[in-house]
């Protein structure tokens, strides 16, 4: 059995993904929305399933299509019977409005396959936010040196330690310390300037 | 810097997860945040800015929030499992008054205040008249179970106006609402600040009607916590309303405007010009078209007849089904939460938990202990009074 699956998330990586596995496994037809206005795109495409990214305010926008979905109201996420897969889902940010009152059995393995891909792209996404929070604490450490170097003429070794032991004294973390003094410093610069 | 390692530090009590969407009247609840007020009243408070009002009701109901700056009728929505799976919740206090706009698109919103202006009609009236009966006119509201919903309905009903037939209502999130009208999508829009002032600042629209307009004293935002957190903490409940109505005390104060359209302008906020927020603060402009109020009126008193008339509206529309409204409104409005939480305040309650809504067209004293609160007026735009007698209601 084939259902139609309207796909909203801006994530054009993510989308394609799951675009993807779904097509794959035959289960179904997949459409993407495109254009500020979803409900219009949910008329048009008049879907079995929606699946949508949560951090999308346009879900609001679909609260309200009680009028394509026949009798049967929206229906959220994967059904009530079971919390810890409905829970899985949103942590993962993702939700689905089933439209055309298919039964569960049929959707799960498609929300399945949302969920776990909503997963590991969130999982990317904090690995990734990680590591530039670590690069630009590099960076500004080592601006901050270039400037107790440049301007105390201390050595390198000094002007880290100089830095840590202010974090210490501070009880406040090296990055915060860090940034502070860069923004600190970068700003005298730009009022001394004539 | 390390004034807020300080106050991290004091933090202590039950973790209290707190979602709230970029709008002006979640104002009290960045206050208390950032000012300490949960802190000191023992609650460890976390802010969750969510996008939209349906994540503030899945996270309610599947437990990822305890707690939201919510519109009433989403929380009986809520309540009721009316549009996901139901979750108990509890109203101990209210957060806001008035503060939406109807904003039209230009073109249209001056054919109508030309056509008020020229017949002595009503704005409602205006438009009710310049409609050609083609095509109904296309407006937007927040969410089905919004107060703009509400207030929407029943301002264009005293024209005869009705939703289906003469407009068609669909739904566009108050952030989307602006670039919506710009684009022709919708003609209008009802919403919260600042939406309507930034449609007005960037000529894309003209508000046309506030809540005020429609019912002078429409209660906005309520703070809703889910009832089996609320009965673990109860203290840390007590704490939390405690801390909301030293927000509102203090976001209501005329001399602190500027100071809370700064805060709330913040990226992690509203991210908006804090100029637009400005407008609708009390305090923040000479002659506000359009008003938040936070304190005063006993705007943080959790009225139920205030309940009883959402659920009534909500009935009216076809929201709700047969519901026994007065028990709901019993069981989510919880006054003797408020009455307790406040009491170590020392400020004045109002003595009765329900009053007639609409009876006002002037400042008047309202019954409360110690002292009268001095109120503005509450009367409706069609002249009706709403009376929530406990007697039983049939719709």
């Amino acid at each position: 059995m084939a259902l139609t699956i309207l796909l909203i998330d801006t994530d054009a990586e993510r989308a394609q993904a799951l675009e993807d596995k779904l097509s794959e496994s035959g289960y179904a037809r997949v459409l993407r929305a495109e254009g500020p206005d979803m409900a219009a795109a949910v008329e048009r495409a008049k879907p079995d399933l929606v699946i949508i990214d949560m951090a999308l305010p346009d879900r609001d926008a679909l609260e309200d299509i009680r009028s394509v979905s026949a009798a049967s109201p929206v229906v959220m996420f994967a059904g009530t019977d079971d919390p810890g897969f409905a829970q899985e889902a949103i942590a993962a940010g993702v939700c689905s409005y089933n439209l055309s009152g298919v039964a569960l059995q049929d959707v799960r393995p498609i929300l399945a396959s949302a969920v776990a891909l909503f997963q590991r792209y969130r999982h990317v996404e904090t690995e990734l936010a990680a590591a530039k929070a670590l690069l630009n604490e590099r960076r500004l450490i080592e601006r901050a040196k270039a400037i107790l170097m440049k301007d105390r003429q201390m050595t390198e070794p000094d002007a880290y330690r100089w830095l840590q032991k202010k974090a210490m004294n501070e009880s406040r973390k090296l990055a915060q310390v860090v940034a502070d003094f860069v923004a600190l410093e970068e700003n005298q610069r730009k009022e001394t300037k004539p | 810097m390390s004034e807020v390692v300080a106050l991290k530090d004091r933090r202590s009590g039950p973790k209290l997860r707190i979602g709230f969407l970029r709008l002006t009247d979640s104002a009290p609840a960045i206050v208390a945040h950032e000012f300490g007020y949960f802190a000191e009243e023992g609650v460890d408070a976390e802010l969750l800015e969510e996008p939209s009002w349906a994540n503030i009701a899945d996270k309610l109901a599947y437990g990822f929030l305890d707690a939201a700056v919510i519109v009433p009728p989403l929380a009986f929505a809520i309540e009721l499992g009316s549009r996901g799976i139901s979750q108990r919740l509890v109203i101990p206090c209210n957060i806001s008054m008035g503060g939406n706009t109807i904003t039209f698109a230009p073109a249209l919103a001056q054919r109508i205040r030309e056509k008020a202006d020229k017949d002595g009609h009503s704005i409602p009236q205006a438009l009710a008249d310049s409609l050609t009966g083609d095509e109904p006119l296309p407006l937007g509201v927040v969410h089905a179970y919004s107060t703009h919903n509400l207030l929407l309905r029943y301002w264009l009903a005293t024209a005869g106006l009705q939703a289906g037939r003469d407009v068609r209502l669909s739904v566009i999130p108050p952030a989307r609402a602006v670039e919506a009208l710009k684009s022709g999508q919708i003609a209008g829009f009802c919403a919260g600040a600042p939406w309507g002032e930034i449609a007005a600042r960037s000529g894309t629209g003209i508000n046309m009607a506030c809540s005020d307009d429609i019912w002078r004293a429409a209660p906005e935002k309520a703070f809703a916590v889910r009832e089996r957190w609320a009965e673990e903490h109860p203290e840390a409940l007590k704490g939390a309303v405690r801390a909301l109505v030293r927000a509102g005390q203090f976001c209501d104060a005329p001399e602190n405007a500027s100071y809370t359209g700064a805060l709330l302008s913040r990226q992690k906020y509203l991210g908006v010009d804090s100029h637009a927020i400005l407008s609708s603060l009390p305090g923040g402009a000479i002659a506000p078209e359009n008003l938040s109020r936070f304190y005063r009126g006993a705007a943080t008193f959790p009225w139920r007849s205030h309940a009883l008339w959402f659920l009534e509206q909500m009935a009216r529309w076809d929201l709700i089904g047969n519901v026994d409204t007065q028990s709901l409104a019993a069981r989510v409005y919880r006054s003797d939460l408020y009455r307790a939480a406040v009491a170590p305040l020392g400020i004045s309650v109002p003595t009765a938990d329900s009053k007639s809504e609409g009876t006002h067209d002037a400042p008047w004293s309202l019954e409360a202990a110690p002292k009268p609160i001095a109120t503005g007026p509450d009367s409706f735009c069609d002249g009706v009074v709403f009376e929530a007698a406990p007697a039983p209601v049939s719709f």
